[in-house]
């Protein structure tokens, strides 16, 4: 069998034009290789026999554009019509939305194929897709290591080669991180450039959807269709959508780049900071200026983030009180009880202490000592990235502290998870576009990366950068290759 | 290791309207905490400016046109409810004698 899901996105979109290869083909290949690849755990919920009419479908049209006939995985905290959304929460096993998300209508008219559902941290709570009632899914590169998360599933479906590309969610770092433990490329839009209209609500000052993919090009192709205002969500930017895809391959010279002092200070392991100073290297080496910058706050940005998370988180999740939808208790009493058993039952552990965190930060006078104080720290902060911009094209901090690790190492310390996600906390806390682009390698042949970060609707210069850097390192990156 | 006590985590899990075992307040009187004390960092944070930061969002808010829009069907709201009656969500007793 031919491995049409090892070639880019414009080579499958070629064999569609000369019509060498239909969109059937290519299913038949993803799903043997997903039923090959089973314990990897990538997926909650197929969408097997929808996929094929769709492909059928598009085989009675013209081929359209590169991303036309091309699966694409979901996380599934997006929503989507008739298809189950669970969060990778027993509080929505059985959930199935009334609605799509704008970003699914996106992708079905630009033709794109929707697989299936991504496993996930419970709500997103997490940086390991350990929380999720579904059991965690598994690194490809090594299967007893983490994948990251929380958009653990769809980091795993795109690095293992099961799909071309996928959507994954942004609160504190869930798309870069899994992207950077899992070698892959991994965009955080400015926040308000892609619609929330359809995500399941985590921490709404924070989320971003954003693309995963192998390389920066298809990265760049993929926002390209997500991007753009919603009437449906009020705060998406009504800022025309770029080409984001327009400077890449433009030559790189002359750049200021800035390295946020603290994003390489002793929080960062050995083996990160040797890929990095690699890359920094590169970058001087054509004529590029890098220094280091200090930006305010940003050895505060943990506890920051778990203030303004988990006190947004609490009111989000108010909702789930098995009234309306999701689970409720089987057990008997007044409506009071109904709340608190169904929240007992239906929420994991990690979901029901970041709960009850944001309930009592949120509370009589703690509001105004831990969330009001939060949220001037983050004016500031966010202040401080703009001024920094003012000087520097662009920032470069490494993606994570250290390379994936096994799993079960974080499951007994509650601050494991938000300290895994120190380097990329800020960019959501600011709302500033953020990449991860593989970069190199541990001892172990894991993927490192590093991150790229551009001051608001930047993305365009973010991809320049990115696509630099990709051609100059040429990684071999099959090393997370499923089986065939 | 610093832990909250049993009525504070009670107390907590009640704002939050979540029941918890004698086994889960152990557990979350150790974990809640470890997660205070690191949120207790942000007081280290002195001369800050008081102006606030509630979301990342610089555009002034537009609104629609008041035209009916899409709208769901009665079967559609009702169809992910736990229980329903007829075209009610059914729920428990809220108010007793």
């Amino acid at each position: 069998m031919s491995k049409y899901l090892d070639l880019g996105i414009t080579e499958i979109h070629k064999l569609y034009q000369e019509k060498r290869l239909t969109p059937t083909q290519l299913l038949d290949e993803v799903f043997a290789r997903l039923e090959k690849n089973k314990e990897l755990n990538c997926f909650i919920t197929l969408r097997k026999e929808e996929a094929y009419q769709e492909a059928l479908k598009l085989e009675q049209e013209e081929v359209k554009g590169l991303l036309w006939g091309i699966p694409i995985a979901i996380k599934d905290n997006i929503v989507t019509k008739n298809v189950r959304t669970t969060c990778a929460s027993k509080m929505l096993e059985n959930f199935i939305p009334i609605y799509d998300a704008t970003v699914i209508e996106k992708i079905q008219a630009a033709g794109m194929i929707m697989i299936g559902k991504t496993n996930m941290d419970e709500f997103a709570m997490g940086s390991t897709s350990e929380t999720s009632y579904f059991k965690a899914p598994k690194n490809p590169w090594k299967t007893t290591h983490i994948t990251g998360g929380s958009s653990g599933g769809s980091a795993a479906a795109v690095a293992s080669r099961i799909v071309p590309l996928a959507l994954g969610s942004d609160t504190g770092g869930s798309i870069r991180q899994p992207a950077s433990y899992t070698g892959l490329v991994g965009m955080k839009p400015t926040y308000g450039r892609v619609s929330r209209y359809g995500l399941v609500a985590f921490a709404s000052s924070l989320d971003q959807i954003g693309p995963m993919t192998r390389t920066v090009y298809e990265n760049a192709l993929l926002l390209n269709v997500l991007a753009g205002h919603d009437v449906k969500d009020l705060t998406s930017s009504s800022r025309e959508v770029e080409d984001y895809t327009s400077l890449i391959g433009k030559e790189i010279q002359g750049l200021k780049i800035g390295i946020p002092a603290y994003l390489v200070s002793e929080i960062v392991s050995p083996e990160v900071k040797t890929v990095f100073n690699h890359v920094v290297e590169i970058l001087k080496a054509h004529g590029n200026t890098v220094e280091l910058v200090d930006i305010d706050y940003l050895k505060q940005a943990v506890p920051l983030y778990q203030i303004i998370a988990m006190g947004e988180a609490s009111s989000n999740l108010a909702r789930f009180d098995g009234i309306r939808y999701g689970y409720r208790t089987a057990k008997e009493g007044t409506v009071d009880e109904l709340y608190e058993r169904t929240r007992s039952e239906g929420f994991g552990e990690e979901v029901k202490r970041r709960i009850m965190v944001g309930s009592s930060l949120l509370s009589s006078q703690k509001a105004k000592l831990y969330y009001d104080k939060a949220l001037s720290i983050r004016d500031d902060m966010q202040a401080s990235f703009l001024k920094a911009f003012e000087k520097y094209d662009l920032l470069l901090a490494p993606t994570t502290t250290t390379a994936a690790y096994p799993l079960g190492e974080s499951l007994q310390d509650p601050l494991k998870s938000f300290m895994d996600d120190v380097l990329v906390i800020p960019a959501n806390m600011a709302g500033l576009p953020a990449l991860n682009l593989p970069a190199g390698f541990n001892q172990e042949h894991l993927p490192i990366g590093v991150q790229i970060i551009g001051a608001p609707f930047e993305e365009k210069k973010i991809y320049q950068l990115a696509s630099f850097l990709e051609q100059e390192l040429s990684l071999d990156l099959e090393g997370g290759k499923c089986n065939d | 290791m610093e832990k909250l006590s049993v009525d504070e985590v009670k107390h907590i899990a009640h704002l939050a309207r979540i029941y918890l075992t004698d086994e889960e307040v152990e557990t979350y009187r150790v974990s809640l905490a470890k997660l205070f004390q690191s949120m207790d960092e942000i007081h280290a944070v002195k001369g800050y400016n008081e102006d606030i930061l509630i979301a990342p969002w610089t555009e002034e808010a537009a609104l629609r046109e008041d035209q009916v829009g899409e709208m769901l069907t009665q079967e559609e709201v009702l169809q992910n409810a736990p229980s329903k009656n007829g075209k009610f969500i059914e729920v428990p007793v809220m108010l007793s004698e």
